[in-house]
C-alpha cells in the first residue's frame, strides 16, 4: 500500500503535481501544526536477532507511521505530541508533553510529560529520515541480556545468556522469556520534567524522569528517579562537541526488595557519553562513545563487587556524491566488562560489532529511498556472524 | 517602480558582493540605459491581483527537540511573476544573463522568488550564524551546495529554462523559487502586484501570471505600435 502511495507520488511529481502533502499542515491560523513520517523498511529474517528492539520486532522489518502535533497556544505555552504505529499495528503515544517558555525572547524551556531523550547524540537521529542509514546504532537498539524484572541467581546464570538479549531468561523474579535492555532505549520515551537552555555556543539540557536510560517508563517501577544531563558546545557551525550523563534506578522495586531487602533504588544505571560532529560541504562525520554500568543487588551467590559495564563506540559518516544522492557508513561495537564464572573470567555479554554501509536517494525532497548492507558479528550466542541487506522508503512532511 | 529599477541596477553592480540583497532582483541582462529606452518604447504593464496569499511554510513539529527553536523570519509571499509565454524574435539576441543573489537570512531565502535568464549565476550567501545547505532536485537545475557557514557564498549557473525549487537540507521550512527564462520578458511583481514588461514590439502576446509554483492565469494581450497595453490579471 505504501509502495502504491510512493509510486503515485512519483507519477504525480513527474506530472508536475503533488498529491501528498509536502509541508506541515497548519490549521487554526498556525496554532496547530501537524507533521508526519511514513517509513517502510524491508529486510530478510534476522536469525541472529541483531536488529531486534525492545518491542520484539526487527528495526529492519517495520512499517512505521508517526504523526506529530504541535499546539502553539501562546508564545509561552505549547503542547507537543507524537503517536507512532509500528508494524502497522502497535500504536503508542511516543511523546506527549507541555512546553513552557517563561520568557519568549530567551532560549529557555521547561518541558513536562513524556519528554524526548536527554542523553546522547543519536537519540534524535536513530530512525527514519534523520538516520543516515537504516539500522539503528547498537547502543540505542541492541538488547543486552539484563532485565529490570528478572535477575540471575549466579554469575553463570548471567553468562549463559551471553548473546541472547533478544529473549533472555533468569531464575529470579519474572521467569518468563523476555527482551533484555539496550544501553539507551530510543523505542520509548521517559516521563518527567526537562529543562533546556541555550547560552552563546553552549546548549544544555537537564531532566528528572521516572525510568532509566535503558528502561524509560510512563509509570515508575521503583522509587528512584533518573537524573540526566547533556551539554553541547558549538565553537563553530561546523563542529559540535557533546557530553551526556545519566543516573537512575533501573531495577523493579519489588524484585530488589525481595532478593536483597535493600532500599529501593540502590541498583543504579550510570552512564556517560561523549560525542562529536563535524560537517562541511558534502561531508558529515559523527562519533560517539558511551559507558554504561548497571549495579546488581548482592544476594545468594550473586556477589558482584563491580557493576556490569558496557562500552559502546560508534563512528558514522555521509558523503553527498550528487544532488539527492549520498553514501553513508557506520562502524560500531559494544564491549562488556568481565565477571568470574565456573569457567573463569568472561565478558558478561557477548562482544558485538556492526558495520553498515549504504546509499540514499531523494526522489523528491521528502521521499527518500535507502539501501544498505549490514555485517554483524558477536562473540557468543547461536548466530555469531550475519550479513543483511535492507531497503527503506521514507516519506515525510 | 523607479526604486525597483534602482534595486536592479544595484544588484547588477555589486555582483557577488555580500551587500544585503534587494527583495526583488530580476536579471534581464539589459543595461539601465537600455531599460529606460525600452520603457519609452512601451510594452505590457499592469497588476497581478493575488486574491489569496499563501501561508508561509511552518516548521515541522520537532517533538524530539529538548526545547523550542529560535526565532526566524517568515517569507514574504505577496509577489508573483508575470512573463510572456513565447517571446518575439528579438528576445533571443545575445545578451549578458548577469548575476543574482538569493540570500539566506534568519532561516529564510531572500528574496522568496527570483527570476533570471538562462545563463545567469545565482549566488546563495549564508548570512546566518548557523549552517545552511542549499539544494534543488528540480529538472531545470539539480544542485546541492553542501553545508557552508556564515560569510560564505556559493553560486549556481542556471543553464536551462524552468522552475527551480530551492530548499535547505537542514531547515525544511526554508524554500524559494528561481524562475529561469530563455527570454528577457518577465518581471517579479512588487508586493502590490505591479509589473512591467517593457521593450515589446507591437503585436499579440500571451502573458502568464505565476504564483507559488504554478502558472495560475494566462491572458492574450495586444501591444500597440507605441505606448503600453494595460492588463489586470487575477489569481483566485
Amino acid at each position: 500500500m505504501l509502495g502504491c502511495a510512493v509510486l503515485a507520488l512519483v507519477i504525480a511529481h513527474d506530472a508536475g503535481a503533488q498529491i501528498l502533502p509536502e509541508q506541515p499542515i497548519s490549521v487554526a491560523g498556525g496554532h496547530i501544526v501537524l507533521g508526519a513520517e511514513v517509513s517502510a523498511t524491508f529486510a530478510p529474517e534476522d536469525p541472529g536477532f541483531f536488529n531486534y528492539t525492545s518491542y520484539e520486532f526487527s528495526a529492519l522489518r517495520n512499517l512505521r507511521l508517526s504523526v506529530s502535533t504541535e499546539i502553539r497556544a501562546t508564545d509561552h505555552l505549547q503542547v507537543l505530541g507524537e503517536v507512532r504505529l509500528d508494524q502497522g499495528r502497535v500504536l503508542e503515544a511516543y511523546g506527549l508533553f507541555l512546553r513552557v517558555r517563561p520568557w519568549p525572547a530567551r532560549r529557555f524551556d521547561i518541558q513536562a510529560g513524556r519528554v524526548p531523550p536527554t542523553f546522547g547524540a543519536m537519540s534524535r537521529t536513530a530512525y527514519g529520515s534523520t538516520n543516515l542509514l537504516i539500522g539503528q546504532p547498537l547502543a540505542y537498539q541492541y538488547l543486552t541480556s539484563i532485565r529490570p524484572d528478572a535477575l540471575p541467581g549466579t554469575p553463570d546464570d548471567l553468562l549463559r545468556m551471553r548473546g541472547r538479549g533478544w529473549l533472555s531468561r533468569f531464575p529470579v523474579g519474572n521467569t518468563v522469556d523476555a527482551p533484555g535492555l539496550p544501553l539507551v532505549n530510543t523505542s520509548r520515551w521517559d516521563t518527567g520534567v526537562q529543562l533546556h537552555g541555550l547560552a552563546g555556543m553552549i546548549e544544555w539540557t537537564g531532566a528528572v524522569t521516572a525510568g532509566s536510560l535503558s528502561d524509560p517508563r510512563f509509570r515508575d517501577n521503583n522509587s528512584g528517579r533518573q537524573v540526566a544531563g547533556r551539554a553541547v558546545v558549538r565553537p563553530s557551525a561546523a563542529v559540535a562537541f557533546g557530553l551526556s550523563a545519566a543516573r537512575g534506578a533501573w531495577l523493579n522495586e519489588t524484585l530488589e526488595r525481595e532478593v536483597s531487602g535493600a532500599n529501593s533504588g540502590s541498583a543504579q544505571q550510570i552512564a556517560f557519553g561523549v560525542d562529536a560532529e563535524y560537517s562541511a560541504g558534502p561531508f558529515l562525520v559523527r562519533g560517539e562513545a558511551i559507558r554504561s554500568s548497571w549495579r546488581l543487588p548482592e544476594f545468594g551467590t550473586l556477589q558482584l563487587e563491580d557493576p556490569l559495564t558496557s562500552i559502546s563506540s560508534l563512528l558514522e559518516g555521509r558523503y553527498k556524491i550528487s544532488p539527492g544522492l549520498y553514501l553513508a557508513a557506520r562502524g560500531e561495537r559494544l564491549d562488556f566488562s568481565t565477571i568470574r564464572g565456573e569457567r573463569g573470567l568472561l565478558e558478561w555479554d557477548a562482544r558485538t560489532w556492526r558495520f553498515e554501509g549504504g546509499v540514499g536517494y531523494s526522489i523528491t525532497r521528502n521521499v527518500i529511498v535507502k539501501g544498505s548492507f549490514q555485517r554483524n558479528g558477536r562473540d557468543g550466542g547461536r548466530v555469531r556472524r550475519e550479513t543483511l541487506f535492507a531497503g527503506q522508503v521514507v516519506y515525510w512532511f | 517602480m523607479v526604486l525597483k529599477w534602482l534595486a536592479i541596477v544595484a544588484g547588477l553592480t555589486v555582483m557577488g558582493a555580500r551587500a544585503p540583497a534587494a527583495e526583488v532582483m530580476p536579471t534581464g541582462g539589459a543595461s539601465p540605459a537600455e531599460r529606460n529606452e525600452a520603457r519609452q518604447n512601451g510594452g505590457i504593464r499592469g497588476r497581478l491581483d493575488i486574491r489569496k496569499i499563501d501561508k508561509p511554510v511552518e516548521r515541522r513539529p520537532d517533538v524530539a527537540a529538548p526545547g523550542a527553536a529560535g526565532p526566524r523570519d517568515v517569507p514574504d509571499l505577496r509577489r508573483g511573476v508575470v512573463y510572456l509565454e513565447s517571446a518575439p524574435r528579438s528576445a533571443f539576441d545575445e545578451r549578458d544573463p548577469g548575476h543574482a543573489v538569493m540570500d539566506q537570512r534568519n532561516e529564510r531565502f531572500v528574496p522568496h522568488v527570483l527570476a533570471v535568464m538562462v545563463g545567469a549565476i545565482v549566488d546563495f550567501p549564508n548570512s546566518d550564524l548557523i549552517y545552511h545547505n542549499v539544494f534543488s532536485l528540480s529538472r531545470a537545475k539539480r544542485f546541492d551546495l553542501g553545508r557552508y557557514a556564515a560569510g560564505k557564498s556559493k553560486g549556481v549557473r542556471m543553464d536551462r529554462p524552468g522552475v527551480v525549487r530551492v530548499f535547505c537540507d537542514i531547515h525544511s521550512h526554508m524554500s524559494a523559487f528561481v524562475l529561469v527564462f530563455n527570454h528577457p520578458f518577465f518581471d517579479v511583481t512588487d508586493v502590490d502586484g505591479h509589473f512591467e514588461l517593457p521593450s515589446l514590439p507591437s503585436g499579440s502576446y500571451t502573458i502568464v501570471g505565476w504564483y507559488e509554483g504554478e502558472a495560475r492565469v494566462t491572458r492574450s494581450v495586444v501591444v500597440p505600435p507605441s505606448g503600453w497595453a494595460e492588463v489586470e490579471l487575477v489569481v483566485q
